[in-house]
């Protein structure tokens, strides 16, 4: 299997108006080495110096780094620099398998990363309620149909009937909401797809990484072009996890690197932080994923 | 009725006339046996009561009503958070034996709780093991993934302070109705309603042997110390409380009780991987956590999706790192899904090899076919709850539901099964419940109070809260409110009486003495609150006085004296401009006398005080904290937010006037002069320095000539309750420069500024840290010298010429200028009150 290989700098800088005395954050920034991706190196730079770092896994088998930064400051930067080898897949989707309507799902039963199915299948505090996507997945819900082929059309209708729009919603905004004014950004497209899956008792995850994207033909990449991203993944006895990107329409392959994989966004934020201070802050992100 | 004085001997084994009290026939009642005679362990509450009779019943609220006020208990239905349970004096008696039944199945379920929750954020071998449903589990909001690698044990508390409820059925079986395990409410009304109830009946009590329930305290705070992770004797334990309970007094009277300080998310800080709490003496480490709040909301870092940054954050890795404890492990939540139910009996006999003593309430898991049938087939029969308990489903009660009402729930129930049971509609007995000055059954639940000790040996409280449906029917939440019940437990002899007071060691716990910073800004803005309204309360008996009697200058002067002061009022809160395009008198009347929002007005500043004070309440005696509820409780209740004839505020007025002049008075007389007077007095003398300075600038911007002059000069020192000082001392109507001279230099006039900034400067050594730059006299002692180079200049005539007039005015502006620098100091040095932020 050809290997291609990323190097992927994620920079986040916040300047606050005043001074900040203390600083908690949690990061989702190391990527999973699963599923044949790799990790060549890695390394988390964090400005002013934390007092305390720790480097854990969660529940889910992601890895985390909780650190503290107790002096005060007024200017925050984490560098995340990570170079990883994955497998260039060619998009495939499985065979469909098993029908939605007589897929019975043990909650307990586990994956192969050793987590319960019962994770992803129930509301979270984020979506404690399904009751918003019943009538948008009804229309797909034709009985027979394979629980792969179902999410792929739950893909291709996210992707055509919601509107991309940074500026719609915010991390947030309700599930109600996303539905009601159809736009979002690619965390709201996956929070759709797995309430709707989830909604008809399919396992279905959130995965947050990144995406490599393609300058236009002739012309140079821009710096900074990249983002963070967020897809599905859809739990079938045949296949076990298999990708959707319902922003893209896309079926995640080498171009998708993986960080990490939870209930929702909020359980593997990328980087998650509280401070004691006063003032605003501006947020600065920038990330580059390189092909090398 | 009250004809027929007995002894007990005499009255033992009588029938308790139907008149007296009548269970509801075909129902069980907790005090009569079927034929009709009291239960024993009854038999002195109905000799007694029969004594006293219906006039009694009365008393016995009246009295418990008075006592709870007086010691600060009052109940607040009308504001705050929460359910209120007011107190019915009638006890619900048990008998030893009887008694023992319910410990015995209480220990036993803790033990078993205990088990199950260990093993949940441990090795999940139940779940494995099919014998707990995965999805009761997986599909709760309370299961916190973020604490999978803390399993309850030796350095990770599982459960603290737990509950159940109890309440037995027709046929005399005791069940358990709920478990609550993260926060359990209810432990604090208990307190309280034991407190009253034992003086209302103190004969009773003592007659019935009621068995103390200080012990108990006790013992929970030995096992919270023994928990220190320090390892250290001198363990600090705190009590947190949850940021939006500031109001609710339960807590605080707990934490009063215990003699332990009540601290909230706020006034904890996570440094270098411990928990430390801000205190106005500094930082001080903390070991030990009884959470009164939930575990779920406690580190808004981890927590799966919370966006407010309330919390502590970074308290779960010090969980991890074992720098802390905390009682209730913060996970503990999920047990109490009604999932668990069904599967109760099958744990007990796994997990303990016992048989459960305590069924559960009938419960069906809506995931199981037979038990989903089942639930179906009865569907208006059940009270159908939620196995997640996400917050988009409330328990609804099949009977309660109509037709389409139900066929949704079916449809919902169908399309999740497992995320639903039924639950049978439990007929409770009922108790005694003195309902409007009749004795009539109620339907009634107990709440029982448990811990499990290092050793894991079960502590059950001897008591615990009763509560009763206030309405006929037997539905009780604890959502919604109702009555409680003191539950007296007999013994065969009498426990040595016993104050937790007393006994609970110094050491073991950070005492209320600590004043977190969060408290000192609260007791600083009571201060400067109290002062404003007082200032407010007297600009308005002004505004009052003209109306209603008049000053004697004429329709004309007084009409544009009323205008003036007015505008002076408005500027000094910098509320002028409310104030714009209202011409009519009375309207501008109306928004200091019963606008509920006007800055310049009695309700906005009087409800600031309260607020602030009551987020301090630790600090009062219960006599402040009368004059406090009633200074505000007299004014809310007592006038009107419609604006009526002035002459309706004369009362009104003066009542708040003395209220507040009473809890002055009272901080004078029995607050200890420490670091949290000294901020309250601070608080309150720069509020007053500060409203000096500006009306005194005002008076000479106007600069009004007489009779105009005098009149505004009069109420100047009227407003600054100085003018009857004034009249003593000179002899003449006012005149600006001796007034001037009055409020600015007299030496030991407790309303001159040289007075007042001698008197910060003394209070302020109170919270003075020089290891922490914290040296507020710094700034008070240049005013002093600005304020002694201006009096040398001050001339001693009775009226100011131009020279002097703006030499006065820069003088006041500069002062102005100073008190809002130290009171920008003294925030940030001493509350640092930015919360955090996500």
């Amino acid at each position: 299997m050809s290997m291609v290989r990323y190097r992927i700098r994620h920079r986040t800088a916040y300047s606050y108006s005043g001074r900040i005395d203390l600083y908690h954050s949690l990061a989702h920034l190391r990527p999973r080495e699963d599923e044949g991706q790799e990790t060549l190196a890695h390394h988390i730079e964090v400005v002013p110096e934390p007092k305390i770092r720790a480097e854990r896994r969660d529940s889910f088998g992601n890895i985390t780094n909780y650190f503290s930064i107790e002096q005060s400051h007024d200017f925050l930067e984490v560098i995340a620099t990570t170079t990883v080898l994955r497998p260039d897949l060619i998009p495939w989707l499985p065979e469909s398998g098993i029908a939605w309507n007589e897929l019975q799902v043990d909650p307990k039963e586990k994956d192969n990363s050793g987590v319960r199915l019962g994770n992803f299948l129930f509301p979270t505090p984020a979506f404690p309620s399904f009751a918003s996507v019943e009538s948008f997945v009804k229309p797909s819900l034709i009985p027979g149909r394979g629980v792969l082929d179902l999410s792929r059309e739950i893909m291709e209708r996210i992707y055509r009937e919601f509107k991309y729009d940074p500026g719609a919603t915010d991390t947030g905004t309700p599930l109600e909401a996303v539905m009601a004014q159809k736009a979002g950004v690619c965390q709201d497209f996956a929070h759709v797809m797995i309430a709707a899956l989830r909604s008809v008792g399919v396992p279905a995850r959130y995965v947050s990484g990144y995406l490599e994207t393609l300058p236009p033909p002739g012309q140079k990449k821009l710096q900074g072009a990249d983002a963070s991203h967020a897809w599905v993944e859809v739990w079938t006895p045949e296949s076990g996890w298999a990708g959707f990107d319902p922003t893209n329409n896309l079926l995640p392959a080498g171009r998708h690197v993986k960080i990490a994989h939870g209930r929702d966004y909020f359980d593997v934020q990328p980087l998650k932080g509280i401070f004691l201070g006063t003032g605003m802050q501006s947020l600065f992100v920038q990330v580059d994923v390189e092909r090398m | 009725m009250s004809g027929f004085p007995m002894s007990p001997a005499e009255s033992a084994g009588q029938l308790v006339p139907t008149d007296v009290y009548r269970p509801e026939s075909g129902e069980r009642d907790e005090s009569i046996q079927a034929d009709g005679r009291p239960v024993p362990a009854w038999e002195e509450f109905f000799e007694s009561y029969q004594r006293h009779g219906k006039s009694g019943l009365r008393e016995w609220r009246e009295v418990a009503m008075r006592i709870s006020r007086d010691r600060g208990l009052a109940y607040r239905p009308d504001r705050g958070e929460g359910p209120h349970w007011s107190l019915d004096p009638v006890p619900w008696v048990f008998s030893p034996e009887d008694w023992q039944g319910i410990e015995n199945g209480v220990a036993q379920l803790i033990r078993l709780a205990s088990a199950v929750l260990a093993d949940l954020y441990g090795e999940q071998t139940l779940l494995d093991r099919g014998v707990i449903p995965a999805s009761v589990v997986l599909g709760h909001r309370g299961f916190l993934r973020a604490l999978h690698d803390c399993p309850p044990g030796d350095r990770v508390i599982g459960l603290g302070m737990s509950a159940f409820d109890l309440a037995r059925s027709p046929g005399g079986v005791t069940h358990v109705l709920n478990g609550r395990f993260d926060c359990p409410y209810g432990l604090g009304v208990a307190l309280e309603n034991r407190t009253v109830v034992n003086r209302v009946l103190p004969n009773l009590f003592r007659r019935c042997r009621v068995r103390r329930i200080g012990y108990f305290f006790n013992e929970w705070f030995d096992y919270l110390a023994e928990r220190s992770p320090s390892g250290s004797p001198d363990s600090r334990i705190v009590i947190l409380d949850s940021d939006s309970g500031s109001e609710n007094s339960e807590i605080g009277f707990l934490a009063n009780y215990c003699g332990i300080t009540r601290v909230l998310p706020s006034d904890l800080t996570v440094r270098n991987g411990t928990v430390s709490l801000k205190a106005l003496s500094g930082l001080m480490p903390v070991d030990v956590i009884w959470k009164v709040t939930h575990g779920r909301d406690l580190d808004p870092l981890e927590a799966n999706w919370r966006w407010t940054a309330e919390g502590v954050p970074g308290i779960f890795e010090a969980i991890r790192r074992g720098t802390v404890a905390v009682a209730s492990h913060p996970g503990a939540e999920v047990l109490q899904s009604p999932g668990f139910f069904p599967f109760l009996p099958q744990l007990c006999r796994e997990l303990l090899g016992e048989e459960l003593i305590l069924p559960p309430v009938k419960t069906w898991w809506c995931g199981d076919p037979v038990s989903r049938r089942h639930v179906l087939d009865n569907l208006s029969g059940m009270v159908i709850k939620s196995v997640g308990h996400h917050g988009d489903f409330r328990t609804r009660y099949g009977q309660r539901l109509s037709t389409a009402e139900l066929a949704d729930l079916r449809a919902r129930i169908e399309a999740h099964p497992d995320q639903f049971v039924g639950q049978e509609q439990l007929q409770i007995s009922t108790v005694p419940a003195s309902i409007e000055g009749e004795l009539v059954p109620r339907g009634a639940v107990l709440r029982t109070f448990c811990f499990l000790d290092g050793k894991g040996t079960p502590h059950v409280m001897p008591g615990g809260l009763g509560r009763v449906s206030t309405a006929e029917g037997v539905i009780i939440s604890t959502r919604e409110s109702g009555e409680s019940k003191d539950i007296w437990v007999r013994s065969h002899a009498p426990d040595a009486p016993i104050s937790i007071e007393r006994r609970l060691e110094k050491s073991k716990v950070i005492s209320p003495e600590v004043v977190p910073s969060r408290r000192g800004e609260n007791l600083y803005w009571a201060g400067r609150y109290g002062e404003r309204t007082d200032a407010i309360v007297r600009f308005a008996n002004r505004l009052v006085n003209g109306r209603t009697a008049g000053f004697s200058y004429g329709r004309d002067l007084e009409f544009r004296h009323e205008k003036t002061l007015v505008e002076a009022l408005f500027r000094l809160f910098e509320a002028d401009s409310l104030l714009e395009g209202i011409d009519s008198p009375d309207e501008r009347l109306a928004l200091v006398l019963a606008d509920p929002d006007c800055p310049a007005g009695i309700r906005a500043n009087l409800g600031s005080f309260h607020r602030a004070s009551m987020a301090a309440r630790e600090e009062w005696s219960l006599t402040s904290i009368l004059a406090i509820e009633s200074a505000r409780s007299r004014w809310f209740n007592g006038t009107s937010l419609q604006f009526e004839s002035p002459y309706r505020y004369e009362d009104a007025l003066n009542n708040l006037a003395l209220n507040l002049a009473a809890f002055h008075g009272l901080n004078l007389d029995s607050m200890t002069r420490d670091e949290a007077w000294g901020l309250l007095d601070a608080g309150s003398r720069i509020e007053r320095m500060s409203i000096l300075v500006s009306l005194l600038a005002f008076v000479l911007e106007v600069d009004e000539p007489a009779p105009m002059g005098t009149l505004l000069s009069e109420s100047v020192l009227f407003v600054s309750d100085s003018l009857g000082t004034y009249q003593t001392k000179f002899h003449s109507v006012p005149r600006t420069g001796y007034a001037l001279r009055l409020l600015l230099s007299e030496e030991d006039y407790p309303r001159s500024l040289r007075y007042l900034l001698e008197r910060l400067d003394s209070v302020l050594r109170k919270v003075e840290r020089p290891e922490r730059q914290a040296v507020p006299r710094e700034r008070i002692v240049p005013m002093k010298k600005e304020l002694m180079a201006f009096l040398e200049k001050l001339g001693e005539g009775e009226v100011f010429g131009g020279e002097e007039r703006r030499a006065a005015l820069v003088f006041l502006e500069s002062m102005q200028v100073r008190l809002n620098d130290l009171h920008d100091y003294l925030t940030t040095t001493y509350f640092s009150h930015a919360g955090y932020h996500g």
